[in-house]
């Protein structure tokens, strides 16, 4: 849902093989803003998908059964917004178990920014104020951090969080986006030629920062088939 | 001395023009200025709606030009817009708690421990107000759609007992309420849109109506079936229209005089 950059979204159609795949978003992490329910419905268009949303504030609208909607789907996408909101709306109504169930029944679960943080068992909110650690679903056994740029307040925050004990995890530059299969990561794509994923370890008092080699899906050569080439460089944060 | 512990609220009501919309804004803004004992600080906290634009907007529009000062804490907007929410919320003289899930209400303010924010506010003498789940959600429990279906949902228990909205306007809500009284839970209060309660200290509230015919109800079970009783209510006349500036009334007559003739669509 990137503003005039479909690679992404193309990408993400592409992965659920289905010729007009069902695709559901969840904006709860923005309190259902009207505004973002009318980009999603843009970005993804009825010629290319059978498009749907869940509106957790407005429930009178929209599915009743959201257990039998969300696992009918070929595609969840989560919205951004405030990853401490979204978990604690989708925790009332029971979300979080049936999206962990979606997920075990192969549905492809995808979002950006809140929407990326809350598959992982811990992340990096800056939503608001200094950033913060938060616990998220845990279906990826490791921690995220998005809007990871070099000299952020996110990626400091991010190395002090991991020196204190967070588990090792990834972190993404906007634009670049982590694609794992089951919990292994797959490959790192972007859809902007700069952007970058990243993997953070702990070595005791430093944290070792690797980018990975991302693909590009501007590039004409790009194709789905490229496995997740060796990690480009190294560098140790004190 | 301690501050006395003020709640009022509300069955359900807007942020239009109308008469009984004014006489609400009315009774807010007296209880904010007699906490104050000068000009209030009055915040809208529109968490049960998802923060929408059209709620913190008909609140500016109400309270924006009123002696006070207008303001609105939207969790989802902390990203664009960072507050301190203690300080902010314990620097008002009322919150104002909008309508919408009540469920997503107390969920949103579990994860951001706003509800102790609140508790604090009461005990120190800061007004709280509210309408529809913005009511509710003082008491142990009100009945709620959030899940489609009207059901019991926990509130923040700062009020004893129970809470129903939208008395008159929503006779399933009504229903499921009674029964849910009638099979054990706490009673309570069932409120007609335009309807209120307000508390004051631990002394038992007394009721308030914007619209003739607007009640609240004492509801209590006996014997395994919830009774209603109605409250006398005090009923507020509503504030004359602020007056429109000279400019906007021009505008307004010559766009109604534009439609009519067809000019514009």
């Amino acid at each position: 849902m990137e503003s005039g950059n479909p690679l992404l979204d193309d990408y993400v159609l592409g992965l659920t093989g289905a010729k007009r795949p069902r695709v559901c978003f969840l904006p709860s992490a923005s309190g259902d803003a009207d505004h973002y329910i009318v980009r999603f419905y843009r970005a993804f268009p009825a010629d290319r998908c059978e498009a749907s949303h869940i509106s957790l504030f407005r429930r009178e609208q929209g599915p009743e059964d959201l257990r039998e909607h969300l696992l009918s789907q070929d595609l969840i996408y989560v919205g951004g917004g405030s990853v401490v909101s979204l978990l604690g709306v989708w925790r009332a109504h029971g979300i979080d178990e049936i999206l962990r169930e979606a997920w075990e029944s192969g549905v492809i679960l995808c979002g950006l920014s809140a929407g990326s943080l809350c598959w992982f068992s811990e992340a990096v909110t800056g939503f608001h104020g200094a950033p913060k650690r938060v616990e998220g679903l845990g279906l990826l056994p490791f921690s995220n951090c998005v809007h990871y740029e070099p000299r952020s307040s996110r990626r400091l925050a991010y190395h002090e969080f991991l020196r204190e004990g967070m588990a090792p995890g990834y972190a993404a530059e906007d634009g670049a986006a982590l694609h794992f299969t089951g919990t292994e990561l797959t490959r790192v794509i972007a859809s902007r030629s700069e952007a970058r994923g990243y993997r953070l370890d702990p070595m005791g008092e430093r944290v070792v920062e690797m980018r990975i080699a991302t693909t590009y899906l501007g590039d004409p050569e790009a194709s789905a088939s490229i496995p997740l080439p060796e990690a480009l460089s190294t560098a140790v944060a004190a | 001395m301690a501050a006395p512990r003020r709640i009022l609220a509300l069955g359900g009501h807007e942020f239009s023009s109308r008469p009984p919309d004014r006489a609400v804004c009315e009774l807010i803004l007296k209880l904010a200025t007699e906490r104050a004992g000068g000009r209030p600080k009055i915040c809208i906290l529109p968490t049960a709606s998802g923060d929408t634009s059209d709620l913190i907007a008909g609140f500016y529009s109400a309270f924006g030009e009123r002696p006070c000062d207008p303001s609105d804490l939207s969790l989802f907007r902390l990203g664009r817009r960072p507050m301190a929410l203690r300080d902010h919320l314990l620097a008002q003289d009322l919150v104002y708690v909008g309508g919408g899930s009540l469920v997503n209400l107390l969920a949103v303010w579990d994860a951001h421990e706003i509800g102790a924010i609140l508790s604090l506010a009461w005990r120190q003498g800061i007004v709280l107000a509210g309408q529809s789940a913005g009511a509710m959600c003082w008491f142990e429990a009100g009945i709620t759609k959030s899940s489609g279906k009207p059901l019991a949902a926990a509130g923040l228990g700062l009020l004893e007992g129970s809470l129903c909205v939208h008395y008159n306007n929503e006779p399933e809500r009504r229903a499921a309420y009674l029964e849910a009284v009638g099979d054990g839970m706490p009673g309570g209060y069932g409120l007609d849109d335009y309807a209120g309660l307000i508390w004051e200290g631990t002394s038992a509230p007394s009721a308030v109506t914007a619209r003739r015919g607007a009640r609240a109800y004492r509801v209590v079970a006996r014997e395994g079936e919830a009774s209603e009783a109605p409250i006398p209510a005090r009923f507020l006349p509503a504030p004359a229209p602020a007056a429109l500036r000279e400019d906007i009334a021009e505008y307004r007559r010559l766009t109604s005089m534009r439609k009519r003739a067809g000019w514009l669509g």
